[in-house]
């Protein structure tokens, strides 16, 4: 007992279980002894039973909660609002277009009355001597005026629509401009197709625009800032009059962070088609599902959903979306590539693959390239967005029809599949080892016809169980349990965890050890363990059950006896049995089992 | 079978509407009673309730797997804190304006008088006026001594869930919780009868 009295300090700590558990004890034990401080203890607890006076939880009104929920839908809409009101870069590049074209309209007047007054004279070009990349080499580019000669055979070189058209076109490609003046940005896109990888953050993207091109050599210019878009990756290709359009280089101009400018040479003029490829990060999708059990629990009504997430930094809008399954090599991550100053590294700097990144390169290229040319034309609007699925050799594509727009920071839900009446098995385990004290609930069904599956692998994700309590629909959770990809004809197990209802209790009922065995100098050396346990299956639902009750041996060496009701008996492992019992609702079943187990010398004597 | 707080955030991550209302529900009346009884007024602290929520609801995606109400009642924190920081720079700007200190009316707090077993109306008012008391006390007190009792003694939360919804550690919540309780001894009176 503590001597000293105890101090308000100790008592506030006492009677709020601040201070540490000897010295609660120690209090506790003082105040049986001592009267003053047992007195001194009650009135500070009547001190602070005040405190109950405001122990009532105020009262929540339906107004408050509908307040509440109201400014949510409202902020909800007002970002919706500043999404939609958000001015879309093509819009800024159409504006920056227009612009450009005014500017060069205005001039092209200024400049055909300075030409009525200067015929005959000679116009001197600026000199140029820019560096620009492609494929890895340098190249240096020649003088504006030894490009195109003589200025009385220029004639004008800028026209309307910011593209470099010569009416004696230069036979040489000329140099990447410097300014942005003299390009063709983007157009809006006019269809939008995106494949996502689920293994790696990659997604291929495969958009079509029309360009409106002149004859001769056109700049355009493509800029990927604030996105995860991988500048390596970029390819344009025009879908009509392939032969008279060359696509000739794409520069990535030196000081001019995340741009791009594709030289394109043409023998046409007019709005071509051009389909343009590229890989992104940041959009990315996961498989989720959700089961209904029957009231009954023999079979599950099983619901796929898909959840696609843009966090690319660029709007995808009514996209053909197309999911992969199975795993991609990456020789770099595509977000890097993207946040990178120099697409290439340095400019200038050459790295040699080696054979094994080039062999990885061609294969995955060849993968890109099946799926490109597997595909029908894009856009197709369809009535009900059904997810289709198509094998891929190792891989597995799943298309999600029509269109879909997803914006940058954006999730959408999208159905996958739906099959009704899947025959599922129920099965309670318990194994102290493993589970604890509590018995666990699997379920498993398997992806076949039989079980109304089977046309398809199911992709891995969680699925989260309910069960039907009554006809009017009204559900009760069971449980949730994450799983991974399934392939067809595979079985698959989900732990849906701890149950309550379901009860297993073992009682050691005796145990002694006998048939002792001695060494020469009569130490012991062999002996017998005799256990007796008694088990207890509980079955507090509603409808019948079947638990699976595995015992673990501290031996390899055992012999065992069993009585009672149990169903079967079987060894599973060298030191594991498994009792299964199958129980009636709301009834309970007993048996019992001796477990010897041969120590020491008298393993020799185990015969089994 | 109650669907877990974990479940019912999963299903709002995944567009189900429904599910932020049964959030609210579930913990409105816990929170409110947390709110009212660190701000000391029933109207503010339905707009920190209100906050509360807004933010939750916003930063849903970015809860983990773990105690709900402990996250909750982080932010809640965070709010009630940050309400509390403007409204100290409001009383710094406007020294010679009459500032409302919201704890003035003791209907306000929001909490009921639980003793009203008695019909004498003495005792019942002698019960007001002792509530009022301790709702002055509770709301003088430190924001950290404030918030370390009220959610360990209201909310009857554990040491180590009170110093994760405040940031810091037990031994700091213990030394807070103590304080708390101590200028309360000091200023409760004596002879209360526990109810």
């Amino acid at each position: 007992m503590k001597k000293n009295h105890l101090t308000e300090k100790d008592l506030i700590e006492y009677q709020f279980k601040l201070a540490s558990q000897e010295q609660i004890a120690e209090a506790a034990e003082h105040l049986k002894e001592c009267e003053k401080c047992r007195q001194l203890n009650e009135r500070l607890a009547a001190k602070f039973s005040s405190l109950e006076l405001l122990r009532e939880e105020p009262q929540l009104s339906e107004e408050l909660v509908s307040r509440v929920l109201e400014s949510i839908k409202t902020s909800r809409q007002t970002k919706l609002k500043l999404k939609t009101f958000k001015i879309p870069a093509w819009i800024g590049a159409a504006a920056a277009v227009l612009l450009v074209t005014s500017l060069l309209v205005v001039s092209e007047i200024k400049e055909q009355r300075k030409s009525k007054l200067t015929e005959g004279l000679r116009i001197k070009q600026p000199q140029v001597t820019e560096k620009y990349a492609y494929s890895g080499r340098e190249i240096t580019t020649e003088r504006a005026s030894e490009i195109s000669g003589d200025s009385k055979e220029l004639g004008r070189v800028f026209t309307v629509g910011d593209r470099i058209v010569s009416s004696k076109e230069p036979k040489k490609p000329p140099f990447a401009p410097a300014s942005a003046i003299e390009l063709v940005t983007l157009p809006r896109r006019e269809n939008v197709q995106t494949t996502i990888y689920n293994s790696a953050d990659l997604t291929l993207v495969r958009e079509r625009r029309n360009l409106t091109l002149k004859r001769g050599w056109n700049w355009l210019q493509f800029m990927w800032a604030n996105t995860l878009i991988d500048p390596t990756s970029l390819n344009l290709e025009p879908l009509e009059e392939k032969g008279k359009i060359e696509i000739e280089q794409l520069v990535f101009p030196p000081r001019l962070k995340e741009v791009g400018r594709w030289l394109i040479h043409s023998e046409v003029e007019g709005q071509v088609p051009f389909e343009i490829t590229y890989f992104t990060s940041g959009l990315s999708w996961r498989a989720f599902y959700m089961g209904t059990l029957t009231e009954d629990e023999k079979t599950m009504r099983l619901e796929g959903y898909v959840r696609v997430t843009n966090n690319s930094g660029e709007d995808y809008e009514n996209a053909q979306t197309r999911l992969i399954v199975g795993k991609v090599h990456l020789l770099d991550q595509i977000a890097d590539l993207a946040r990178r100053q120099w697409p290439y590294g340095w400019p200038g700097e050459f790295l040699p693959l080696s054979s094994n990144e080039k062999g990885e390169i061609d294969k995955m290229r060849g993968f890109v390239a099946q799926q490109y040319y597997s595909l029908s034309i894009l856009g197709d609007e369809l009535s009900q967005k059904v997810i289709t699925k198509e094998g891929l050799s190792e891989y597995f594509l799943y298309t999600i029809e029509g269109t879909e727009t997803i914006e940058t920071g954006w999730s959408k839900r999208l159905i996958s599949f739906t099959a009704d009446d899947v025959p599922v098995v129920n099965l309670y385990k318990y194994e102290q080892q493993r589970y604890g004290n509590s018995v666990v609930r699997f379920l498993s069904f398997k992806n076949d016809e039989k079980h109304k599956l089977g046309e398809t692998p199911i992709p891995g994700g969680m699925l989260k169980v309910y069960r039907s309590v009554d006809n009017t629909g009204h559900l009760s959770y069971t449980g949730q349990s994450a799983f991974k990809y399934i392939p067809i004809d595979e079985e698959v197990e989900l732990n849906l965890g701890p149950v309550e209802n379901v009860v297993v209790e073992p009682t050691l009922m005796k145990f002694s050890t006998e048939n002792f065995k001695f060494d020469s100098k009569d130490n012991i050396a062999g002996w017998d363990e005799v256990r007796t346990y008694n088990i207890e299956v509980r079955n507090t639902r509603d409808i019948p059950v079947k638990v699976e009750i595995k015992r673990n041996f501290a031996s390899q060496y055992w012999d065992i006896t069993k009585k009672g009701d149990f169903d079967s008996f079987e060894k599973e492992d060298l030191d594991t049995v498994k009792f299964t019992v199958e129980l009636e609702p709301e009834t309970k079943k007993e048996f019992e089992y001796t477990v010897r187990t041969y120590h020491g010398l008298r393993q020799q004597d185990w015969n089994n | 079978m109650e669907i877990s707080d974990n479940s019912l955030i999963e299903a709002h991550n995944l567009g189900d509407s429904d599910a932020f209302r049964q959030i609210v529900r579930r913990h409105g009346p816990a929170l409110l009673g947390y709110i009212i009884r660190m701000s000391g007024s029933r109207e503010k602290a339905e707009d920190y309730f209100q906050q509360t929520f807004m933010k939750a609801y916003e930063k849903a995606n970015t809860f983990r797997q773990g105690n709900f109400k402990s996250w909750l009642f982080t932010i809640a924190t965070n709010v009630v804190m940050d309400g509390f920081r403007r409204q100290k720079r409001q009383l710094a700007l406007s020294l010679n304006e009459m500032i409302e200190t919201g704890n003035s009316d003791g209907e306000e707090f929001g909490a009921v008088v639980t003793a009203d077993n008695s019909n004498n109306p003495f005792e019942k008012a002698a019960e007001a006026e002792l509530a009022e008391k301790l709702r002055d006390i509770i709301v003088s007190l430190p924001e950290g001594q404030r918030a370390a009792l009220v959610l360990s003694y209201y909310q009857q939360m554990t040491y180590s869930q009170v110093a994760k919804v405040l940031g810091c550690s037990i031994g700091t919540v213990k030394k807070q919780m103590y304080r708390a309780l101590k200028r309360l001894a000091d200023k409760l009176p004596e002879q209360r009868k526990i109810l």
